[in-house]
């Protein structure tokens, strides 16, 4: 009795079993006939990822996705999207583990290099030569520059030019005490003349970054003495500088009650709406501001490290490629490699892609022939400065993964006078000499 | 004949019911346990194809890192804070609503509820609480306590990390505390009752020493969920302000994940671990002495 039970459930798990070997096996007939009815091989459409870690604009790039697959019948893009609480090397490292990684993927430019032994390279293509800058890591390109970035003072023109009482220059404000002339102006024009995010990874990776970008030796090196511990940077110049325009920036703050409360959605309201003249952010700002306010005028100001008219640091914003794109060459096969490089050629040459580039995703592009106008006032302004050639480099791009999360809080700390400026000091050199 | 039959059946029914359990225990826990002590031996980023081989460096690294035992102390005064009022608030709760109030199972749901929301999810909710709500109540009232936010500062965002933990495992605590109330001897505390014992000796001569079963279970379950702390500390503090809350937890994640240092992670995370259990296992191995018999 007992053995008929445990065969009878036996029986029953074989049927079962063979009723789903059957589900399966009509389902390899049915691929078998579908390839066998359309005959050619090379119209089956190669599907390929794209991996987007710029997650505000990632409705737009799945539309730009699909007008690429309407123009290239054949080639189906799936855009793969990181969330904005993981980084982008996080999201592409675990679909690389996951044996499955994104034939193209978007990172932050300074993780390309972590992945330089699996990136296809690119010098052969033809957008290289089109590059307004040359993008290249050891000799060779790998990556695409999707965008090009930039960072400073952004400004409500009206606000200043109420302020100052006709129209503003941005021009006239080359040194710390012209900026700070300029905040007692806005001050009694009844405007908080600024309001500071307290923002992490803007505190470190873009404002404590600039005293690597302005420094007289090219940002690697100079991040090299920082590395072996012989960058002394309370003696600094430009550290100095820079931080003595910041001590201006906390005396101004609008949120100077309780500064770590000021969060990016805040800063960009403010500024948008005119209840503060001025941030500090960058170029990507734009779309939170234009929520508010979609038809103001903003421009950038640069950050003035020192009195000296003169200094072209004070007159410059810091500007890079801050996106970069890699094809995989590991898991991607030479069909999907080859669409991949279509995709990116019809970003750079197709019209339509330029269009998307420039109007959609409200970036910058890295090409020079790119002429499509940029209607954000930001980025016009952005670029006005990188044509006339007033740029310094985006250091945060050269700084290890971590920087923005440890140096980012030594900020906050000096933002809130929990540290003064020996402190901080000690703190930025003691985490250079820790990374390995 | 007979007799190894019986074995293999007694196999196959083995294998039949603790198989498929072993199995993913062993794929998900056990598998991924041992790699990643493996992976203590090596200096890995986790993409680059090479993974040179540093012995024990990685475990010096560890004991030399003055901000991983930072943290871990931290942690331990955390887990110290929310164990003790995780536990008192628990049971208090449990012993009211066990004493035959009106709409004691509204306040029972009413008090799990907490639990059922994610510690992520949680995070954010009182993130927001502390910085627009709390604030607003400090302006509105002129409370010195809420004119700021306590996010904002070292000490409090400390306390608010230990309220919302608390808020949220109170509700969880007090289901296994009632299980034990419910289930007291009726006899004796009759007899007690009978005796003239009053209300506070019958809690803390009767009550109190026959619930050490439960205290065993909740101070287990506080203490390795204290230990552990990761999504709380994230959607709460983001480890701020300016990293003065980063919980052991995530410091072995920003290590592992953000530096992208997976030997030197994998290393604290193991020091954490034998960390851990040791104190758990003591913690269970000097309750069971206190158990007591009705």
């Amino acid at each position: 009795m007992k053995v008929s039970r445990f065969g009878s459930a036996l029986l029953l798990l074989l049927a079962l079993s063979v009723l789903l070997s059957a589900c399966g096996g009509n389902n390899a007939d049915k691929n078998a006939t579908n390839e066998g009815s359309s005959g050619n091989v090379s119209t089956k459409a190669v599907k390929i990822t794209f991996l987007n870690s710029k997650s505000e604009i990632q409705q737009q790039m799945a539309e730009a996705a699909a007008e690429f697959a309407k123009a290239n019948p054949g080639i189906e893009v799936d855009v793969i999207s990181a969330s904005e609480s993981q980084s982008p090397v996080e999201r592409a490292s675990s679909l690389y583990a996951a044996g499955t990684p994104a034939t193209m993927a978007m990172l932050d430019a300074g993780d390309i290099a972590k992945f330089a032994d699996k990136a296809l390279d690119l010098s052969g293509e033809k957008w290289v030569a089109e590059l307004a800058q040359p993008n290249e890591l050891d000799g060779k390109t790998i990556a695409f520059p999707f965008a090009v970035e930039g960072y400073g003072l952004i400004y409500n023109q009206k606000i200043l030019d109420q302020a100052v009482g006709g129209t503003f220059d941005p021009a006239t404000i080359n040194t710390t005490t012209a900026l700070e002339d300029l905040f007692k102006k806005i001050e009694a024009s009844g405007v908080a003349p600024i309001t500071i995010g307290s923002m992490d990874w803007s505190l470190g990776n873009h404002y404590l970054a600039l005293a690597y970008a302005n420094q007289s030796v090219p940002v690697e090196d100079y991040l090299g003495t920082l590395k072996s511990g012989d960058a002394k940077l309370a003696e600094n110049a430009v550290f100095n500088g820079l931080l003595d325009t910041f001590d201006v920036m906390k005396k101004y703050n609008k949120g100077i009650k309780d500064p770590l409360a000021v969060v990016l959605e805040q800063t960009a309201a403010d500024v948008a709406k005119g209840e503060a003249a001025m941030t500090f952010n960058g170029n990507w700002l734009i779309t939170e501001m234009q929520k508010t306010s979609p038809d103001g005028e903003f421009g950038f100001l640069p950050v003035p490290v020192s009195n000296n008219a003169g200094d072209a640091a004070n007159e410059s914003l810091a500007i890079g490629a801050t996106k970069q794109v890699f094809i995989d060459k590991t898991k991607a096969t030479p069909e999907q490699q080859d669409a991949a490089k279509k995709f990116l050629d019809w970003l750079v040459f197709d019209a339509a892609g330029q269009e998307i580039m420039v109007n959609k995703f409200n970036v910058i592009p890295a090409f020079k022939n790119n002429t499509t106008e940029l209607s954000n006032p930001l980025a016009k302004s952005l670029k006005a400065y990188n044509n006339a050639g007033k740029s310094i480099p985006f250091a945060g791009n050269y700084v290890p993964g971590d920087h923005w999360k440890v140096l980012g809080a030594s900020m906050q700390k000096y933002l809130v006078d929990k540290v003064d400026r020996p402190a901080l000091a000690s703190e930025v050199e003691s985490y250079w000499t820790s990374v390995k | 004949m007979i007799a190894e039959k019986n074995r293999m059946k007694r196999l196959g029914n083995q294998v039949f019911f603790t198989g498929p359990t072993v199995l993913v225990f062993t794929a998900v826990i056990i598998i991924p346990f041992l790699y990643g002590i493996y992976l203590t031996f090596f200096s890995w980023d986790g993409i680059s194809s090479s993974m040179p081989f540093v012995g024990g460096s990685n475990y010096v690294e560890v004991i030399q890192d003055s901000k991983f035992w930072a943290s871990v102390w931290l942690t331990i005064k955390y887990v110290l804070a929310t164990v003790i009022l995780i536990n008192g608030v628990a049971f208090l709760l449990a012993y009211l609503v066990t004493n035959g109030i009106k709409g004691e199972n509204f306040f029972r749901a009413a008090y799990f509820t907490p639990n059922l929301i994610g510690g992520l999810v949680l995070g954010f909710i009182w993130q927001f609480m502390f910085n627009n709500l709390f604030t607003a109540i400090g302006d509105k009232t002129g409370l010195d306590l809420f004119s700021k936010t306590w996010l904002g500062d070292e000490n409090l965002a400390f306390w608010a990390l230990v309220i919302v933990t608390v808020w949220q495992y109170a509700g969880y605590m007090m289901v296994i505390f009632i299980a034990g109330l419910m289930s007291l001897p009726k006899d004796v505390m009759e007899a007690a009752k009978i005796d003239g014992a009053n209300g506070w000796k019958r809690l803390s001569r009767m009550v109190l020493p026959l619930m050490v079963p439960s205290f065993i279970v909740t101070i287990f379950l506080s203490l390795q969920r204290g230990f552990m702390v990761y999504d709380v500390n994230y959607g709460l503090t983001g480890g701020g302000p300016f990293g003065s809350t980063v919980m052991a937890s995530m410091f072995v994640y920003d290590k592992a994940f953000i530096r992208f240092d997976y030997g030197a992670g994998q290393a604290q995370a193991f020091v954490l671990f034998l960390l851990a259990a040791l104190i758990t296992i003591t913690q269970v191995y000097l309750g069971k002495r206190m158990e007591v018999e009705a």
